[in-house]
């Protein structure tokens, strides 16, 4: 089975979950929210077939939770407590946010989210803008693969030892190709007709379908819980 | 009467910031239908005229430019590039850098959608467009996952959704091997046979044969002369020579050579003993499923090897082109042979020496077809230091002095040049002592001066000791250096013989 959810549902959860990762948990009830918020982007990648990333997410995630009940407390001292502490309470705190955030790039086309932008009138720019960033993300991988094999091939992938070298060897000749690149893409998406005048249409038809009301009122409702458990009562 | 679809009518044009004119004084008109190639060296202003047509001279690349330029009835100058969308389409020389979505579907409606076509037109164009260019099995995918032809044919198909009445293409096969050259070939006939106006500037020649009706030839930014299409194919091989054109034919031993038809089987022994051997060279991509040791991959893997050398000498001081459709592990194997794959089992024995896995990239390095990745610092003369072990500046300089660079020893070698960039990333090879450089396509995109300086820089690494691989697509780079062809084939080494007897063996 395989649930296509609109891309504004999709940015709607994003915003809602930046939003509560923001809000620290305080009651077990808060808990319980965050916890069973944090399941809707495991379970909709379970869905779309990305087995291994939601897998990967989920155990990290109960890993963490897991450490930060059990184990540690504000008591705990020493330097591998304290490392712990840090790295367990950034994923229970930012793992959500992330996955949802992997969720909504991995499944979400480039025509479908142009058109979802468009549908909310957002002005062309920011949408064209994004777009790109969204475009340009596989291009760095490919990029930074070529380079990492030029790396070993002269053996300085450690830099010679020199950490800052380390990094200057891999983003000088990232960002030169990458530049290039976008400079090339942007010159032959311009004689494609980008940037015109005229309304730009779209070949995907977007719906909001029971599922995304379902999720949107369900996003509501524990943003809502949040609110006024935190902040009113 | 004929109906004009291009006029260029007295254009000059330097780029912001550039020492001279790109383009003086040009003039060229082109009658609807008629198929125009561009010929003539880097620099010379092929890809200029390609920008004055599709309004990215003056509308995106800024300049100096007097004189007009006439699209259709519509003056360039005072047109909006997207205006031009639906008449005028263009195909860019990089595969990799002119799709804007990252699905092919997304793709090919990209443009329609720019210029406010209805949902169900663009669905209908590029059912259409799909069929009419066989792609039906391209449909669907991501583009991250295709070859670089086959990038190339959505790009093709992309232009063509917006079904444009002129098209030009940028040294289009620049990055294409054998077997898409001849399904562009196809696309162009196609495009040919609606009617279409169809400008071409391109390098590689022979596979433009029988299409074009006129050829422009042309030199430091002037047309010096032009041709009928039939006229210009029955030029000699001298007189395209002294124009540094690539020849416009290919010979016949070639043709089957790259088509893979013949010679497979024909095996010589390098005479001598001397040579770098290859031993066990077993890889693949996909591992059998392993709990805590990898087992090693070994020729009892058979058929599930995307790479299997059991043994094999390459002859010491010579230059071996390297050979076969793509796919078929020409990579793979120089992959394999510079160390890059781990996995890879092979052994390199060089003057009674072995090194393995991680040791033959000490003795072996890759210039890459894309140069760029490979250089790190900010000047040449500190891109050569860094690969040595033990920095020393005179044999530096030395090196650098071999290669024509010592002029440029200060220089960012971000600011040279495409071949000078290539000669610094083997002067990191040589500095790094690499017996064995490998070449992966060091010629695609080049004219025939600089394919010349290629052929020439690999004979003098060659005689200086080095023993180089350059796998190639080119029959002309074949022709101006190799000493010995070696062909891969379904990760094997199909054949392997000697230049002088390619005929023989054909």
């Amino acid at each position: 089975m395989s649930l296509k959810l609109d891309p504004r549902t999709k940015l709607f959860m994003i915003f809602v979950v930046s939003a509560v990762v923001m809000m620290s948990a305080t009651t077990p009830f808060l808990w319980a929210v965050r916890i069973a918020m944090t399941m809707a982007p495991i379970t909709l990648l379970i869905l779309e077939k990305h087995y291994a990333s939601a897998f990967r997410f989920l155990i990290l995630y109960i890993i963490a939770l897991l450490l930060t009940f059990r184990f540690l407390s504000e008591q705990s001292k020493g330097f591998l407590m304290a490392f712990l502490v840090g790295y367990c309470s950034i994923i229970v705190q930012f793992m959500p946010a992330m996955i949802t955030a992997w969720y909504v790039v991995r499944t979400t086309k480039i025509g479908e989210f142009v058109s979802a932008m468009q549908k909310m009138h957002v002005p062309d720019g920011i949408t064209i803008s994004l777009a790109v960033v969204m475009r340009f993300f596989p291009t760095i991988k490919e990029e930074y693969a070529s380079i990492r094999d030029a790396m070993k091939m002269r053996g300085i992938m450690l830099g010679g030892g020199n950490a800052v070298r380390m990094i200057e060897y891999r983003m000088i000749p990232l960002l030169f190709s990458c530049v290039n690149i976008g400079d090339e893409l942007s010159a032959a998406a311009i004689t494609r007709g980008l940037g015109g005048k005229v309304k730009r249409t779209s070949v995907e038809t977007l719906k909001m379908g029971p599922a995304d009301y379902l999720l949107v009122a369900l996003f509501i409702a524990a943003f809502g819980v949040f609110v006024v458990f935190k902040y009113l009562k | 009467m004929m109906q004009t679809a291009v006029e260029i009518k007295n254009v000059t044009y330097r780029y912001k910031g550039a020492g001279a004119e790109s383009l003086d004084n040009i003039s060229l008109t082109v009658n609807a239908g008629e198929a125009l190639l561009l010929c003539g060296a880097s620099g010379s202003g092929k890809t200029s005229v390609i920008r004055l047509i599709n309004g990215l001279i003056p509308h995106y690349y800024h300049g100096d430019m007097t004189g007009n330029v006439t699209v259709k009835g519509r003056d360039i100058a005072n047109t909006e590039l997207y205006e031009l969308a639906g008449i005028v389409g263009t195909v860019f020389q990089n595969p990799r850098s002119q799709f804007f979505s990252v699905d092919t579907d997304g793709e090919i409606a990209f443009g329609p959608e720019n210029i406010g076509l209805d949902p169900k037109e663009i669905r209908a164009r590029t059912e259409m467009t799909a069929k009419q260019m066989h792609l039906e099995k391209l449909l669907g995918r991501s583009l991250f996952e295709l070859s670089g032809g086959e990038k190339q044919r959505i790009a093709c198909a992309s232009v063509a959704a917006l079904l444009p009445e002129i098209i030009l293409l940028d040294e289009p096969s620049s990055n294409l091997d054998w077997e898409t050259i001849g399904q562009l070939r196809e696309i162009i006939g196609e495009w040919k046979r609606q009617g279409k106006t169809i400008i071409i500037s391109e390098h590689r020649l022979w596979y433009l044969k029988g299409l074009m009706d006129r050829v422009v030839y042309m030199d430091g930014g002037k047309i010096i002369c032009e041709w009928p299409g039939a006229e210009f194919e029955n030029l000699s091989e001298d007189e395209t020579k002294a124009m540094k054109l690539r020849p416009t034919v290919v010979k016949k031993e070639y043709t089957q050579m790259f088509e893979d038809k013949t010679g497979s089987g024909a095996f010589i022994q390098t005479e001598t003993s001397d040579g770098i051997l290859l031993k066990d060279f077993y890889f693949s991509y996909h591992h059998r499923p392993y709990v805590i040791r990898k087992k090693p991959f070994s020729s009892a893997d058979g058929e599930a090897l995307n790479l299997c050398i059991p043994k094999f000498l390459l002859p010491k001081g010579k230059i071996i082109g390297v050979v076969g459709r793509n796919g078929t592990g020409k990579s793979t194997f120089l992959r394999c042979l510079c160390g890059l794959e781990k996995d890879c089992t092979g052994v390199i024995v060089s003057d009674g020496k072995e090194y393995r896995k991680k040791h033959r990239i000490g003795i072996s390095y890759m210039v890459m077809q894309d140069v760029n990745h490979q250089l790190f610092t900010d000047s040449v003369e500190a891109e050569v230091m860094l690969s040595m072990k033990e920095k020393d500046e005179e044999k530096c300089h030395a090196i650098l002095d071999d290669l024509g660079l010592l002029a440029y020893k200060d220089t960012h070698p971000m600011a040279l040049s495409g071949g000078q960039k290539q000669r610094v990333a083997i002067a990191s090879a040589v500095a790094a002592g690499a017996k064995l450089l490998l070449f992966d396509e060091p010629t695609s995109g080049l004219d025939y001066a600089h394919m010349v300086t290629v052929g020439e820089l690999l004979k003098q690494l060659a005689n200086s000791g080095s023993t180089v691989l350059v796998s190639t697509h080119d029959p002309e780079l074949i022709e101006l250096s190799c000493d010995y062809i070696l062909r891969i084939k379904g990760g094997k080494v199909d054949s392997f013989w000697k230049t002088e007897k390619t005929a023989k063996f054909i």
